[in-house]
């Protein structure tokens, strides 16, 4: 498994929170996520053989808020 | 959608949809879209941020 933190930008409250941490957390290959509103970023725990730090900042995008990246 | 965070990534998903024109009032929970694509469409595009998405019909 692997780690990744990734920055998250665009998130205000507690609701944009939990809906990253719903629909990321439920991709395939996704062990485990932690959104953090105060550092805007995630931590992704995940399965390397099925997601990778840029898919995961895809799928952010892809729901509306910027991923610059792993950090 | 509760909050700037949400609205924004409204916007940026209907953006990077392209081809549509929409205005978003964020205190009725509500977002116009005018557009010539499938509603259908319209609806997975918005579910993509997170939200619950229900059709209200035309203007
Ligand atoms: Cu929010
Ligand atoms: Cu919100």
């Amino acid at each position: 498994l692997c780690s990744v933190s990734l920055g998250v930008e665009g998130m205000t409250c507690a609701s944009c929170v939990q809906s990253i941490e719903q629909r990321i957390g439920s991709l395939p290959g996704v062990i485990h996520i932690k959104v953090s509103l105060e550092q805007k970023n995630a931590t992704v725990i995940f399965d390397p053989s099925q997601q990778s730090p840029q898919s995961l900042s895809e799928a952010i995008e892809d729901m509306g808020f910027e991923s610059p990246g792993s950090s | 959608m509760t909050c700037e965070g949400c609205s924004g990534a409204v916007t940026r998903v209907l953006n990077k949809l392209g081809d549509v024109k929409f205005e978003i009032d964020l205190p009725k929970k509500l977002v116009w879209i005018e557009s010539d694509k499938d509603v259908n469409v319209l609806m997975e595009t918005l579910k993509k941020c997170g939200k619950e998405v229900k059709y209200n019909g035309t203007k």
